[in-house]
């Protein structure tokens, strides 16, 4: 059932091409049906989910890796399926009232669709394997949803941004997710279940003693903040804000955002209450809370404004999986809940807003509350729920993460700095809702609202807002519903099965008083926003700008490498191979091949075998000294003789037979190419470069012979030589065992070969031919009598003449060209 | 007879990178004949038991006997196999140093250098 709740979402995925159909709004709503099914069908497993074991299924693919599509079904992973779900049938609906007018609206439901796949992939996923191939799909998806509006620069940037910090943080998810793998088959846990969340979990406590366990947190915190755009990994959150705003409203509040916090709730249980974990956590999250909230109520943009709130949120949540404790798990997902309530709403809104008066500047705002009286109640109760106002459901959640922080078990300072974030958030987050509604809705209109005729929108978008927002007031008076359908989700957070009951009113006590008392200083200084606003009181370092120098560095750096070793000369590259081959041959021979050469064999020189190999050398040293072009071919001819002799001193006849034949053949060629050139050769380079080739030519040379000697006499390996003598008589039916060596054993290379052939005279062909059309003026039919008449009739010509010899002697030929 | 091959083998190899370095087209083509010559000899040297004299690599027809001592086939056969695609190679470098020459008017790599720059 859950794999198939994944496939389905993918496969539903096309029909969002439906929504280029009339109406449109009506399309929308028929599609959101899709996720709707979804929402239904998790519904029906509350019971079970509630009661009993979460719901396991697999599908095993290899095994002995431990990768296996495998799925399961706890009380979070179904809080996230059904907001990620619920939402998504709102936002779809929403998209196509708000995106009436938008040709790209098909397009941009495809990708919502691809996108909660992967974001239920991740939330179902039983297996870390599993889990990570989808939230990298979640990363691309999410990609091409803010990249969304392409012709703009600062959509793609913000695409830009966060493809690159998700995908970085993706990679190092990959590896902590891989040592943690690799540490809990080192306490024992079998191979095939080593990255299933159960096992691994199960065996966290053995594997946070292991010396793998800190850096495997180190990526997997890597992975998580910059997926829940943690400081300092904050900053491509806003930037993500160029999506259209059902898709900022989706991912970047309610989903996509959450999943790091998912990875750290799911993986808390196992390897949560460690040092490490504890303290980076609070650290972290703490900060991102405070940080967030701080620079929220400064923004003039609406859906900047909900984006740092959103940004701080995430902090919250971290700081509570990081204090810990009964009271944190049931924080968390209180807050989750909460949070994904009231920020879809007033996202969805903010969207509205800008889609009646075409801006989101509070400061172009004003007196909506004449003009858009139904939006203006929705954003008043999504407002009041994350300020925290009594009876609200951001009430209830702000009191739990308070009583975390005081009731936590972590050392000393602490749950001190937890609740120093908690309070700093909880104050700002009135001033941030005060600026938002004041500016929007209160005072008086703005010139350029009056211009354009201002209203409410139509029921179609104004009820996917509502209904979340009616949500976050009216949960508060099924408490004990609401718990129950918790209680799972915070057990599996915990670690262990208990229920809890969260309540509004639970006595005087110090959370109350803590929460009260941030109501009344928030309230205060939110009368001053406009002051506190303008204030310059943190120097503004935007993380864009930094993360922007970083990219066009590096790029500088490639560029300004690529220039130096790039240089479009042959010679370049020739060095730096061989500087290369000095590096990763040279220095390793001299440290560890020395002791293996060895100069003086017992073996006989005959005064022939001198001679002939010795004019070896005296021919390269006549070919690089020749001054023309004419004594060149000559010394580089003797070389070749020279060498077709040493294949016959040495037992190669066939060799020396091909050897011969080829050397004529290139000699040929040489001087028909010379003879088009100047006869004389020109010294291009300046004295002190050739020395310095000379020098590393002769470096080359002789690493090559000290290679040569130290390899001759190795024994590493079983020779292969027996078995082919052995094998040419009766496998091969031929008593020449080089020729049965190429036509039976290895008579692919042969192919191999003759194809080479065939593809440098078809390219010889082409060349020579086209500079005949070339120069030819008039269109001649007489163009084929080109300058190499022999060559090409000559390979054709032997392979045929040869082709049906069948004596070993044939098939010696036969593979000559 | 190892030394006086090594020698020889280092010879080539030096030869061939020292004309690959030049700036004229024609001794780069010289310098790619010397490496193929080089890395022949070199995989001749590396047969089973080195090399040999007098015992080519041919078995009894009749009773598929094999003689002591006999040269390793193999390496002759990958050297026969990198002899021909060797030429083939040559051959099209040849005839593409001719195109490129005729086309530009100089055998100096330089001034064929400028499509593969930054």
């Amino acid at each position: 059932m859950l794999l198939s709740m994944v496939l389905f979402a993918f496969a539903t995925s096309p029909l969002g091409l439906l929504a280029r159909r009339e109406p449109r709004a009506l399309v929308g709503w028929g599609l959101a049906l899709l996720p709707f099914a979804l929402f239904v069908v998790l519904c029906t497993q509350i019971p079970t989910v509630v009661g009993g074991p979460p719901i396991v299924e697999t599908l095993s693919w290899v095994p002995a890796l431990g990768l296996e599509l495998r799925f399961s079904l706890d009380g979070l992973s179904l809080l996230f399926g059904l907001i990620i779900t619920g939402i998504g049938t709102l936002i779809v609906g929403y998209a196509g009232a708000y995106m009436e007018k938008d040709i790209g609206l098909g397009r941009f439901l495809v990708y919502m669709f691809l996108f909660m796949g992967a974001m239920l992939g991740v939330v179902l996923a039983g297996n870390v394997l599993t889990m990570f191939v989808f939230w990298e799909l979640t990363s691309v998806t999410s990609y091409l949803l803010i990249g969304y509006k392409h012709d703009y620069p600062d959509a793609r940037r913000g695409a830009q941004h966060s493809l690159l910090v998700t995908g970085f943080g993706g990679l190092a998810l990959l590896v902590g997710l891989l040592m943690l793998g690799a540490a809990a088959q080192q306490v024992g846990v079998p191979a095939d279940q080593a990255y299933n969340f159960d096992t691994m979990l199960a065996a966290g406590s053995q594997i946070a003693q292991t010396s793998l366990y800190g850096p495997a947190m180190a990526f997997v915190f890597l992975g998580a903040f910059t997926k829940s755009a943690q400081f300092p990994f904050h900053f491509w959150l806003p930037g993500a804000m160029q999506a259209p705003t059902p898709a900022s409203a989706f991912l970047h509040s309610a989903t996509m955002v959450k999943a790091g916090v998912y990875l750290l709730a799911r993986m808390a249980p196992g390897f949560g209450d460690t040092p490490i974990w504890n303290y980076t956590l609070v650290a972290v999250g703490g900060f991102t809370f405070a940080f967030g909230a701080f620079v929220a109520f400064r923004q003039y943009d609406i859906k900047a404004l909900l984006a740092y709130t959103t940004l701080s949120q995430l902090g919250g949540l971290v700081l509570m999986i990081g204090l810990g404790g009964k009271y944190g798990a049931e924080a968390l997902v209180t807050l989750i809940l909460a949070h994904a309530l009231y920020k879809s709403a007033l996202f969805m809104t903010a969207g509205i807003i800008d889609h009646e008066t075409g801006t989101r500047d509070l400061n172009r705002l004003g007196e909506l509350r004449r003009l858009m009286p139904r939006t203006m109640v929705i954003v008043g109760i999504a407002l009041l729920s994350q300020m925290g106002i009594p009876i609200m459901l951001g009430f209830v959640a702000k009191e739990w993460a308070l009583k975390a922080a005081l009731e936590s078990n972590l050392a000393a300072p602490w749950p001190m700095v937890g609740l120093a974030a908690i309070m700093v958030a909880a104050i700002c987050y009135i001033i941030a809702a005060w600026r938002f509604f004041k500016n929007a809705f209160l005072g008086t209109a703005h010139p350029d609202v009056l211009q354009r005729n201002v209203h409410d929108p139509k029921l179609a978008m104004l009820i996917s807002p509502a209904i979340p927002a009616l949500l976050s007031i009216l949960l508060p008076f099924a408490l004990p519903l609401v718990s129950t359908f918790l209680s799972p989700a915070a057990s599996a957070v915990y670690g262990q099965s208990f229920t809890f009951d969260l309540y509004l009113y639970g006595g005087i006590n110090q959370a109350l008083l803590l929460s009260l008392g941030a109501i009344v200083i928030g309230g205060a200084l939110a009368t001053q926003e406009r002051r506190l606003a303008s204030q310059r009181i943190i120097a503004s370092i935007s993380g864009a700008q930094l993360f922007d120098r970083l990219i066009e560095g590096m790029l500088a750096v490639a560029t300004g490498m690529t220039r130096q070793i790039q240089s479009g000369r042959l010679r370049t590259y020739v060095l730096y191979t061989v500087l290369a081959f000095f590096v990763f041959v040279g220095i390793p021979f001299i440290f560890y091949g020395l002791g293996d050469v060895r100069t003086i064999q017992n073996d006989t020189f005959y005064f022939y075998e001198v001679v002939v190999i010795g004019l070896i050398p005296v021919g390269v040293i006549a070919t690089i000294t020749a001054r023309s072009r004419l004594g060149a071919i000559i010394a580089v001819s003797m070389v070749g003789a020279m060498m077709a002799l040493v294949f016959v001193l040495f037992s190669a006849a066939d060799l020396a037979l091909t050897q011969l034949l080829i050397e004529v053949l290139s000699t040929v060629f040489l001087l028909f190419l010379f003879s088009v050139m100047p006869a004389r050769f020109r010294n291009f380079s300046p004295t002190w470069v050739r020395w310095r080739d000379a020098v590393i030519a002769v470096c080359f040379g002789v690493l090559m012979s000290g290679l040569v000697l130290a390899s001759v006499s190795t024994t590493l390996f079983q020779p292969l030589a027996p078995y082919y003598l052995e094998q040419s008589v009766p496998g091969g039916k031929g008593a020449n065992v080089v020729n049965v060596i190429l036509v039976d054993f290895r008579s692919l290379d042969t192919l191999g070969e003759i194809v080479v052939l065939f593809v440098a005279v078809l390219a010889i062909f082409g060349l020579l031919r086209f500079r005949k059309q070339r120069n030819d003026v008039r269109p001649s039919g007489r163009t084929l009598q080109t300058i190499l008449p022999g060559e090409a009739g000559f390979l054709t010509g032997n392979a045929a003449h040869e082709g049906d010899s069948s004596t070993p002697v044939g098939k010696a030929k036969e593979n000559m060209p | 007879m190892i030394f006086l091959l090594s020698i020889a083998i280092g010879s080539l190899f030096a030869g061939a990178i020292f004309l690959m370095l030049r700036r004229s087209v024609i001794k780069l083509i010289l310098g790619l004949i010397l490496l193929a010559h080089g890395a022949h000899l070199l995989m001749f040297t590396m047969g089973d038991g080195g090399v040999r004299r007098g015992a080519p690599p041919i078995v009894d027809y009749e009773t598929g006997a094999v003689a002591p001592g006999t040269a390793d086939p193999l390496v002759q056969a990958l050297i026969l196999t990198a002899i021909v695609i060797s030429f083939g190679i040559t051959a099209f470098i040849i005839a593409l140093a001719y195109r490129a020459t005729q086309a530009v008017k100089s055998d100096d790599l330089d001034d064929m250098a400028t499509t593969d720059r930054l």
